[in-house]
């Protein structure tokens, strides 16, 4: 859990959103080296798939513009390549702050349809339950999250690849691969959890 | 062999699913190369690159914290993994923990909670960084026994194994970011021909290319076409997500470009084990490739 966040901005040279950023965002203290040179969206391989591309959210960011930055796809397709953050001459790790406003967007419920939050949900499930990803499993959590229609035809898409997987023996037939202690796991992200909960309150 | 290191070794959950035959050869090899595995007790998922969205920083880091705490329990030694995801977040969380104090208190509550604890440094490797480093091209070549001579192979890195720490301390400083060398030089150790290939650090898409692939497959073919260009008879890669990206989205992609690929996809690990003369299936693990290798499965004895 994190911090609230502040109002949108209203007036010009409003930087409440921008500190947020700073306090609040995995990597979020170095925003402030970013000089607009523009390496890490000229980096990028995936830019052509995104809305704004890394130099010009971070511009955002600095703008106010909190609700266009949750909105933006440019956190919903970064692949995690980080060749923006090795490449930046500033030392931004651009990744990780990409990366960090994708899950801040699923906190703050800007987001709950899009794709990569309903993946990232099917993956925390096989993890928290198993304590491993279980390919199989997983997969088929995203694809039956758009309901029963879609789930069908997304597996019926990638029937061909999933019967070469069983064939080769990468996709294994029954139970899932469970680690030997998983209440213990459970408890860990339980404190991990109520340990976020009780810093952000705090206030930063 | 006489001076034989011991790793921590960390499969991975790809290990048990798509990413089987990396695990299958590593295991393989590593005896041949004086590496010994032993492998992390309990492990579990790394958090990949998605786990942090669900879960949150914290937890998400105390999934690597559970596994820094069970080879702090387990030994001294050093902790190696195959998988470029899981090599990131554990590394990464260690090199997290050991600058930040506060990261380390927290982790360490969450610990507590499974009576666990890690409360020092551990160093977490690679298993490519730890063969450039520990083990030595010498005694890669000194290993093979089955040249793997007009083998053509495009060395395909891909992205995490050496972004973001290649090229830092904590990382081995093993090779660079956009132009690493370690791959052709494994290639060539084993007797093959590693051709030019530009695109040896272009991203398959990564998760990405699992939830959504329409938005990737032209990123996958960018790979593909350089191999096709190059000739290779096959494409060799580190990374279990890009051996499967690559390999499972060719008939997407011929569908959608009216292309023909179909190029073998292969692990580094397994070209050696064929080059070190062992088993094409057993150690090579060659029958886990949905498109066959046949001229690596032909060398193999």
């Amino acid at each position: 859990m994190t911090v609230a966040l502040p109002e949108q901005a209203t007036r010009k040279y409003d930087l409440g959103f921008a500190r947020w950023v700073r306090d609040n965002v995995n990597g979020g203290a170095k925003m402030s080296m970013c000089m607009q040179c523009g390496m890490c969206s000229g980096s990028c391989p995936i830019g052509t798939e995104m809305d704004q591309g890394p130099r010009k959210l971070f511009m955002m960011i600095r703008a106010g513009m909190k609700d266009e930055v949750f909105n933006s796809s440019t956190i919903w397709n970064c692949t995690s390549c980080y060749n923006c953050t090795v490449r930046c001459p500033r030392g931004v790790p651009v990744t990780y702050i990409i990366q960090d406003l994708a899950a801040k967007a699923v906190e703050f419920g800007y987001v709950k349809k899009v794709e990569n939050a309903r993946f990232a949900k099917a993956f925390w499930w096989s993890a928290k339950t198993f304590g491993r990803t279980d390919e199989r499993l997983m997969t088929a959590k995203y694809y039956f999250s758009f309901g029963l229609v879609e789930g069908m035809k997304r597996g019926l898409a990638n029937l061909k690849i999933a019967i070469g997987m069983v064939r080769t023996k990468r996709m294994h037939i029954g139970m899932p691969h469970k680690i030997k202690d998983t209440k213990g796991l459970q408890a860990i992200l339980a404190k991990a959890a109520e340990i976020d909960a009780r810093e952000s309150k705090g206030g930063a | 062999m006489s001076d034989t290191k011991k790793f921590t070794y960390y499969p991975g959950c790809s290990s048990l699913g798509s990413g089987a035959h990396l695990d299958r050869s590593i295991r393989a090899i590593a005896p041949k190369l004086g590496v010994e595995l032993e492998e992390l007790e309990d492990w579990n998922c790394c958090g990949a690159s998605v786990g942090h969205i669900e879960g949150g920083q914290l937890a998400n880091t105390s999934l690597s914290g559970r596994n820094l705490a069970h080879a702090q329990q387990q030994g001294p030694q050093d902790i190696v993994t195959g998988c470029a995801a899981c090599y990131l977040n554990t590394h990464g969380a260690a090199e997290k923990i050991k600058s930040d104090v506060k990261l380390r208190e927290n982790v360490n509550e969450a610990l507590g909670a499974a009576g666990l604890k890690y409360d020092e440094d551990r160093r977490v490797r690679h298993v490519c960084e730890v063969i450039v480093n520990e083990v030595g091209l010498d005694k890669v070549r000194e290993a093979v026994t089955n040249p793997l001579d007009g083998l053509k192979v495009a060395g395909y890195v891909g992205c995490q194994t050496v972004r973001p720490f290649a090229e830092t301390e904590g990382g081995g400083e093993y090779d660079t970011f956009d132009d690493p060398q370690f791959l052709d030089d494994f290639i060539e150790a084993c007797g093959a021909e590693a051709v030019e290939y530009d695109v040896k650090t272009a991203c398959c898409g990564g998760s990405v290319s699992v939830m959504k692939p329409e938005k990737t497959l032209h990123l996958i073919k960018k790979i593909l076409d350089a191999a096709v260009e190059a000739d290779a008879d096959v494409i060799a890669t580190p990374c279990p997500l890009c051996q499967t990206n690559v390999e499972m989205y060719q008939d997407a992609i011929n569908k959608k470009f009216g292309t023909d690929f179909n190029i073998p996809v292969v692990f580094y690990s397994q070209i050696m084990a064929v080059a070190f003369g062992m088993d094409g299936k057993k150690d090579a693990a060659l029958d886990q490739n949905i498109i066959k290798a046949t001229k690596l499965e032909a060398a193999a004895k």
